[in-house]
């Protein structure tokens, strides 16, 4: 059972924060918030902030992964879990890479 | 008529040429598959299972989709960026109601009075089309134009249209909406400059 | 014993009632998985010839063979069962009968499931059947979008017809993958772990896994827009502070991974029987694992591109274009895997293989226009056209219908032990290739040239004729070619030439038995130590049959069986089956009258149907378990295991956990669309507000509390022999007091009809109503198994199971109740 979460928590993560940035998307397309902060629109900011936190933590979890005190014990487990490390990882900055790439609320 | 690849429109336009490269790179891709699968029932020599899943899982399986897809996503991410309905100085607004299986057009510019089952734009201005629905959904689509925004109850959608020249347009109800659906269609008729200002002050056939 | 006499007496205990009889009380799986196949393959041709009469419709311009009404019930119909009555239950049945074979073990986890979620699959399909025979088929499209499907603009009972045989339908999928997942879980040969589970495993966990989280949205789904039917709860209603994109969010956060979850089985089927077509182990298995499961959680992040022309902000879109460009390298990963395995072997033209070489060539294809409509752009143009109906059926002929024919043809043997003795079936397969080809190829082109989906007729000024008469020819050679398919089957389980045993040469532990399958699989469990058994051992079919393996000796009547570890397959539990049984045809013809009530609005049967089928559930679980201590069971090879009643984690305990995630799933779709509809419906704010109570709030937060409190408490006291009544007792409790809760939060709502935001708190309230009656019920079980003295403290299994269901009713309860109350008292 722990080498089935290890499997599945990197995707899973992805999952939650590509719906979540997403939701934070719209909530802020639908309730038009003002202002700047770092010279740039309040919604890319946050926006890009929440990005960010998602990416680090994907890098956490696939560190994790590779650490010797978490890693899974058998070698296929290891190899399946921090395969599917990498795809959260990816999957992250993948999917999500239009945040800092394309208009936000046309 | 309907044609997506007979564009009359800069944004018909580009989505045709976008498909045009698709379909060619596309065409590439299968080929090499089918070749690939091919070549699987001739004699071979050995080789290790390690250097297999390096050249088939990583190089094809991995980098090569990733190149193309990363490529493609650009391309696509581009084009829609550049149909996007903006604002700009030269924008004509008209609005678009739905319902079974009519649609009505009302003009920024002419408040007083609408047309129904045909939509009058100006050739070679941009013109944004705000789409609403009275009843179910239904989607506003002129082919030659652009594609398609849905009518949804409860909102305004904003669709970019531009007719090149002028003419008359076909357009369709795309989004099923019970018996009436086969024959929900209008057209959009797009004047020359002289004629356009003619039809704002409402003399037109 | 001689491995005749143990044939002899496993057949006696583990047969099915004698002839037809048998059907109505079995509960192998063998017997199971072909009854899924059969009812299966029956909606396939009914789905065929419903696309026949589709293309002979669209065949000419201005055709007159059937009106528009009739026509969208055809299309409608073709779509539903197509997805829901064939392409689902096919995976179900392939999964039930091979899953046991393939791990090593006698049964799945839950035989009498098992054969509930049949007669469900059974009862709903013949409903939707019923309901075209008199003309009022569900008409809306297999997607239902409301307003259309609402009451207003759909008075009549077709639409309730499809919300209501398609929910019952779904209980059939979410049982089997409950069972699915514990099976292989669970359920596998010692010494099988992980790593040494056949490939076809590892696709059927992911897929059921997807079930279990992909139906409850749409479940979810068809309730609200079933109960905004019936009494005027406006979810979909943008007047009322509904909104219409809640369904296409709900249904298409199901419908995508549906897609995938089609998909998934059929890529199981490949990876194993190309490899066997190819006589070589399939290349980078855990590679392909891997990509096995990056497909199935991204093609959850992939929903809304079936929403691209819905006039939500790019942004949004490119999020989903981008996941969607993404799940193509999994899907990539895996082609290439299968050619690459190609290259490493040498493959044989069987007729399996060309339905494989027919997969590629189709699905690649599907794949490529695929990524197409991933570009939002081009989907702007492309969505609702005949495009999508041609790049859909390239997807799910090429990546679905071509594989499942090569899976037949493989286990075809197995299914029979006999062979086939004609070529029809390469002539068949010739002809559904070149059909389906001549049907769809030029549909892509026509969809580009503007024909809309859905429409019944055209203009000939359309210029769309020729295509169109084209595909039609093209539609009626593959439906011939399909018919052959069919016969060919049919004269294969007729003609007398025994086959051999294992005529593929296969590795896998399906074919290490007599064919076709006796009731109880393998005289013996094998110890597993390959991923291909049969490779390394090919006379363990001999070896098993004379009782060498596991579990060789039978004792008294009982069905045993044992599982295992997941992770490293070490042996931990005996389990023994329950026997043939009706209750569970029983049990879904009770079910069965619930939802023909709420069909037919006779709400004064509903009461009495969910109170018989409590009555069956009290009947069926009281039936297992045991009265008096057991010793460890000796399994053979020297190791003892204790019997699942004396455990901690029983199989019941893991069929909860599964069925709570399925159930969570549900529960969290109804949080996220009430938070969509709070902040993007148009219509809010509410006219009025839930009035909040902080008594009420405490009151539920108590009883939420001291439920699992008490209830730890009682299985400690269990454990240690003392008697957990008084526990028991203050659990019960609690439950009540969530009741209470729940109840007066249902009461205090305003009016549900007024306004979308009153509805969902009163959806909320009775979901947390309905799990607090569901942990009083289970409680007052568990005090009567107390009494009536099946528990001790070493027959404890049934502790943990309620302790997980009480859990799950307080963490809803809370978030139900906060969710009411909170927001009025913050001001
Ligand atoms: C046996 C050969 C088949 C033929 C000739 C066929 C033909 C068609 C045609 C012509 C349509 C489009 C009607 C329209 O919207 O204009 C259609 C729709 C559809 N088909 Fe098939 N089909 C076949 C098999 C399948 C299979 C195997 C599946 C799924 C496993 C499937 C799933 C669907 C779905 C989901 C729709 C959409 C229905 C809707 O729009 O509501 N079809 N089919
Ligand atoms: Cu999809």
């Amino acid at each position: 059972m722990r080498d089935i979460i290890r499997i599945l928590i990197a995707p899973l993560v992805w999952l939650a924060t590509f719906s979540a940035i997403y939701g934070l998307h719209g909530l802020l397309c639908g309730h038009g918030i003002n202002g700047t902060a770092f010279g740039l629109p309040i919604e890319r900011v946050l926006l890009g902030a929440a990005f960010l936190f998602a990416i680090l933590l994907q890098t956490a979890l696939l560190f994790a992964l590779y650490h010797p005190s978490l890693a899974a014990s058998s070698e296929f487990s290891r190899f399946v879990s921090r395969a599917t490390g990498w795809v959260g990882l990816v999957a992250t900055l993948w999917s999500l890479s239009p945040v800092v790439l394309t208009t936000y609320c046309v | 008529m309907l044609s997506t690849v007979d564009p009359a429109g800069p944004a018909a336009q580009t989505i045709a040429t976008l498909w045009w490269v698709m379909l060619a790179g596309a065409s590439l891709i299968f080929a090499l598959v089918m070749v690939l699968l091919v070549l699987a029932f001739r004699r071979k020599n050995a080789g290790d299972d390690a250097g297999r899943v390096r050249a088939w899982i990583v190089g094809l399986g991995l980098v090569f989709p990733m190149t193309v897809l990363a490529a493609l996503l650009a391309y696509g991410l581009i084009v829609g960026e550049r149909l996007l309905p903006r604002e700009g100085p030269d924008i004509v607004k008209v609005g678009a109601e739905g319902r079974l299986s009519a649609w009505t057009f009302t003009y920024e510019d002419a408040p007083s009075f609408s047309t129904d089952g045909t939509l009058h734009i100006p050739a070679g201005r941009p013109v944004d089309v705000a789409v609403t629905t009275a009843d179910v959904i239904h989607s506003f689509w002129v082919p030659r134009l652009a594609g398609k925004l849905d009518a949804i109850p409860g909102r305004t959608n904003i669709l970019r249209i531009e007719a090149d020249e002028a003419g008359t347009y076909t357009g369709v109800s795309a989004e099923f909406s019970g018996t009436g659906y086969d024959s929900f269609t209008f057209y959009v008729i797009a004047h020359d400059a002289a004629n356009w200002d003619a039809f704002l002050n409402g003399d037109f056939e | 014993m001689n491995a005749l006499g143990r044939h002899r007496k496993l057949t006696a205990i583990w047969a099915s009632e004698p002839g037809f009889k048998g059907w109505f009380s079995t509960v192998n799986h063998t017997d199971l998985g072909r009854m899924f196949l059969a009812t299966a393959f029956f909606f396939f041709f009914i789905g065929g010839l419903l696309a026949m009469l589709i293309r002979a419709q669209l065949a000419t311009p201005h055709s007159a063979f059937a009106g528009p009404d009739i026509y969208n019930q055809i299309f409608t119909m073709h779509g539903t069962i197509m997805m829901f009555l064939f392409a689902i239950p096919t995976f179900e049945g392939l999964a039930v009968y091979l899953l046991p074979k393939m791990l090593g073990t006698r049964d799945l986890a839950f035989p009498r499931l098992t054969a509930y979620g049949f007669w469900c699959y059974a009862f709903g399909g013949s409903m939707m059947l019923v309901s075209m025979v008199f003309g009022i088929a569900p008409d809306g499209g297999w997607f239902m979008y409301p307003p259309l499907s609402g009451a207003i603009h759909s008075p009549g009972i077709n639409t309730d017809f499809w919300l209501i045989g398609i929910t019952f339908v779904e209980i059939s999928a979410i049982a089997a993958a409950v069972e699915i997942t514990v099976s292989i879980l669970k359920y596998r040969a010692p010494g099988m772990s992980l790593d040494k589970m056949p490939i076809f495993a590892w696709y059927a966990l992911i897929t059921a896994l997807m079930i279990l989280t992909g139906f409850p949205p749409l479940i979810l789904g068809s309730i609200l827009l079933e109960v905004e039917r019936a009494f005027g709860f406006p979810f979909f209603q943008a007047e009322l502070g509904g909104d219409s994109l809640l369904w296409q969010h709900l249904f298409w956060l199901f419908g995508h991974p549906e897609v995938y979850i089609i998909f998934l089985p059929a890529a199981g089927v490949i990876s194993t029987v190309l490899p066997v077509m190819c006589r070589t182990p399939l290349l980078g298995y855990g590679w392909i694992v891997a990509a096995a499961l990056a497909l199935a959680f991204l093609s959850f992040g992939l929903w809304v591109h079936h929403m691209f022309t819905t006039g939500i902000p790019h942004m949004g879109l490119a999020f989903f274009s981008a996941a969607s460009t993404l799940v193509a390298v999994p899907t990539g990963m895996q082609i290439f895997a299968w050619i690459g395995t190609m290259w490493k072997g040498r493959p044989e033209l069987h007729l399996p293989m060309l339905h494989l070489l027919g997969f590629f060539f189709t699905f690649v294809i599907g794949g490529l226009t695929g990524v197409m409509v991933a570009v939002v752009p081009f989907d702007w143009q492309a969505h609702d056209t005949a495009f999508i109906t041609a790049h859909l059926h390239y997807v799910l002929f090429g990546g679905f219908v071509f594989p499942i024919f090569a899976g037949i043809y493989y286990w075809m043997p197995h299914f029979t032990g006999r062979k086939r003795f004609f070529y029809l079936g390469e002539f068949a397969f010739a002809l559904v290739f070149i059909g389906f080809h001549v049907t769809f190829l030029a549909m892509h082109w026509v969809g580009l040239l503007g024909q809309r989906r859905r429409i019944s007729t055209y203009a000939p000024e359309d210029g769309w004729t020729a295509i169109n008469l084209i595909s039609s020819v093209g539609s009626f050679v593959l439906a011939i070619g399909i018919a052959m398919i069919l016969i060919d089957v049919f004269l294969h389980a007729l003609t007398a030439s025994r086959g051999r045993r294992n005529p593929w040469r296969a590795g896998t532990l399906e074919w290490a038995m007599i064919t076709p399958a006796p009731a109880y699989n393998f005289a013996s469990l094998p110890h597993v130590t390959d991923r291909n058994p049969l490779t390394i051992e090919p006379d363990l079919a001999v070896q098993l049959a004379k009782g060498e393996g596991y579990l060789g000796t039978p004792r008294n009547t009982w069905r045993e069986t044992l599982t295992v570890e997941v992770a490293s397959g070490k042996p931990d539990m005996h389990v023994i089956y329950p026997a043939n049984t009706r209750l569970p045809i029983l049990m879904s013809a009770v079910t069965g009258i619930f939802f023909l009530s709420l069909l037919l609005k006779f709400y004064w049967t509903v009461p009495v149907a969910v109170v018989g089928v409590a009555i069956l559930a009290w009947k069926w679980v009281w039936s297992i378990g045991r009265q008096d201590d057991m010793d460890t069971v000796p399994v053979g090879q020297d190791i003892h295991l204790p019997n699942f009643a004396m455990t901690d984690r029983p199989p019941g305990w893991w069929g909860s956990v599964f069925l709570l995630t399925a159930n969570a799933t549900l529960f969290g779709s109804l949080l996220f669309g009430f938070a969509f509809l709070w902040t993007v419906a148009p219509g809010w704010p509410p006219p009025d507000w839930f009035p909040p109570s902080v008594s009420a709030l405490a009151l539920g937060i108590i009883g939420a509390g001291l439920g699992p409190i008490a209830m730890r408490y009682a299985t400690q006291k269990n454990r240690n022999g003392g008697t957990p009544l008084a526990s028991l007792a203050l659990t019960l409790a609690g439950a009540v007091l969530v009741a209470v809760a729940c109840a007066a939060m249902m009461v205090h709502t305003p009016a549900p009809t007024r306004h979308a935001y009153a509805a969902t708190l009163f959806v909320l309230g009775s979901y947390g109503l309905f799990h607090a009656a569901l942990g009083i019920l289970m409680v007052c079980f568990l005090i009567a198994r107390v009494r009536c003295g099946f528990t001790s403290s070493a027959r404890r299994a049934e502790f943990p199971i309620v302790r997980l269901w009480i859990d799950y009713l307080s963490v809803v309860s809370v978030l139900i109740l906060v969710v009411a109350h909170l927001p009025g008292l913050m001001g």
